[in-house]
């Protein structure tokens, strides 16, 4: 029985044709000669059929994104410290490297990956990123050799991505997904969809169901459900809550007690006719009880406690 | 009649009973992530089952690890393309920014033209590249870098051959 499979001279010759008929300007006896060589023996068509799939594959690429994707590459497994990287995925040992900084087991992150109410909590990457959870909020982490996940799965976290890991960063959330490499950024589920912020760095957004976009640093914008986005301007700093405060710039009462009501179980209320009323300033969120007896006697306000997990806000 | 350069199956099958734990072991220390080790470890005796292997294994950790590590130097590769591939989205106008869907295909593909550029001495890098992707002829790349078709021929010759071994043989 014959093996199927060209042998490298049928190969090589089926090469040399598609570089003729390809790459030059084929009279019409090269292309007879061809199609001699083709019918001249079985394997003849097979080889040529692998051979002109794998031009076929290429030709077909974009352009200008292959080249610079290329050329990246190149650059990138060129520097130093991937040189290093892959020095230390080849050692035998595993005493340097990937194995020394990136802890085994099964990870510690599991029982950290939510909050309770009124709770914050710091998380350390493996890869080295930090992140921090808001207030009734959780996540869930994936590491594997190509990529860094966070998926974003209730609330609110902050992500300060480590660049010097190079594995691109993919932030999973309800309204589509975010990447970035040394990005800092920062992600709120709300009512509309997604708030999110950028401090620094390159984040791209991929919305579910709308074109990808660059968000510069500096950048807040609210991400709807149905793809659309916005710059917003807030009336609060909305990274206050990574450093424990609630800072906010003529915040009306309203919206205050219910960003306020985020960190504490139970029921805030605000009653309408003073829900106008503005504030501004910064409050430690370690101490919500402190806040609102400071509210009564900063604006014409009186703070009803039914129980402590009833509170209302009312005209004094 | 069938030429015995491959293990027999009930080899393979001795190999992963004896050394499948130990190897997702290994590769868990190297890329941290439970999941993913048992993903390559799998990866890895599909491709003792494709090897060629004439004479019997007389150092099977060894030869596994070294597969193993093959597989995590093509993920390592496959990553700085992604990367650089995410990098490259934010420079081309967005009516050159393909699908989600069509991103996989791309990055396949570059990835073995990556790996086949690779082997290639810059000339016939250069020469296949501006081919490839830029469609130019050999009469043009010729004048570009100036040598002679028949170099530009061969050139394209050599780097056809390596894609070539690169999808069907070493697969």
């Amino acid at each position: 029985m014959p093996d199927a499979t060209p042998t490298q001279a049928q190969v090589d010759q089926a090469i040399d044709w598609l570089v003729k008929l390809r790459f030059d300007s084929p009279c019409p006896r090269t292309r007879q000669q061809f199609q001699q060589w083709l019918a001249s023996h079985p394997h003849h068509p097979l080889a040529w059929q692998r051979v002109s799939l794998l031009s076929d594959e290429l030709a077909g690429l974009p352009k200008d994104l292959s080249r610079r994707t290329l050329e990246g590459s190149q650059q990138q497994r060129g520097s130093r410290r991937n040189h290093l990287k892959l020095l230390a995925l080849l050692a035998v040992g595993g005493s340097l490297g990937l194995a020394a900084r990136e802890p085994l087991g099964l990870p510690e992150l599991l029982a950290d990956n939510s909050t309770a109410v009124g709770e914050r909590r710091r998380v350390q990457g493996r890869d080295g990123s930090r992140i921090q959870l808001n207030t009734a909020s959780a996540i869930d982490l994936d590491y594997s050799v190509e990529q860094r996940q966070l998926a974003l799965l209730r609330g609110e976290v902050s992500l300060e991505s480590n660049a010097n890991d190079h594995r691109p960063f993919l932030i999973e959330t309800s309204v589509g997904r975010l990447v970035t490499l040394d990005g800092q950024l920062l992600l709120r589920e709300n009512r509309q969809g997604l708030l999110l912020a950028v401090r620094r760095g390159q984040v791209t957004l991929f919305p579910a169901s709308a074109l990808r976009r660059q968000v510069p640093p500096g950048e807040t914008l609210q991400v709807r459900r149905d793809g659309r986005v916005q710059a917003v301007t807030l009336h609060s700093d909305p990274w206050g809550w990574t450093d424990g405060v609630l800072s906010v710039q003529q915040m009306p009462l309203g919206e205050f007690v219910a960003e306020l009501g985020r960190y504490r179980p139970g029921l805030l209320r605000c009653a309408p006719d003073v829900a106008g009323l503005v504030v501004s300033g910064t409050f430690q969120l370690s101490d919500t009880g402190a806040i609102l007896h400071l509210l009564s006697r900063s604006l014409p306000v009186r703070v009803e406690y039914r129980t402590q997990y009833w509170v209302s806000i009312a005209a004094a | 009649m069938q030429i015995n350069d491959t293990l027999k199956p009930a080899e393979v099958a001795l190999l992963y009973q004896s050394h499948h734990a130990w190897l997702r072991g290994w590769l868990r220390s190297r890329v941290g992530c439970s999941e993913h080790a048992a993903d390559l470890a799998q990866d890895t005796f599909v491709r003792v089952l494709r090897a060629r292997q004439a004479s019997p294994l007389k150092e099977p950790r060894a030869y596994l690890s070294s597969i193993a590590r093959g597989l995590m130097i093509d993920q390592f590769r496959r990553r700085a393309l992604e990367r650089a591939y995410q990098q490259s989205l934010a420079q081309v106008p967005e009516t050159e920014v393909p699908s989600e869907e069509a991103r996989l295909l791309i990055l396949d593909a570059l990835a073995r033209l990556d790996r086949a550029l690779h082997q290639l001495k810059p000339r016939a890098r250069q020469a296949f590249m501006l081919a490839q992707l830029d469609g130019m002829s050999i009469v043009q790349i010729a004048r570009q870098l100036r040598v002679s078709r028949a170099t530009i021929e061969r050139d394209l010759a050599t780097a056809l051959g390596v894609c070539y071994r690169l999808r069907y043989a070493d697969a």
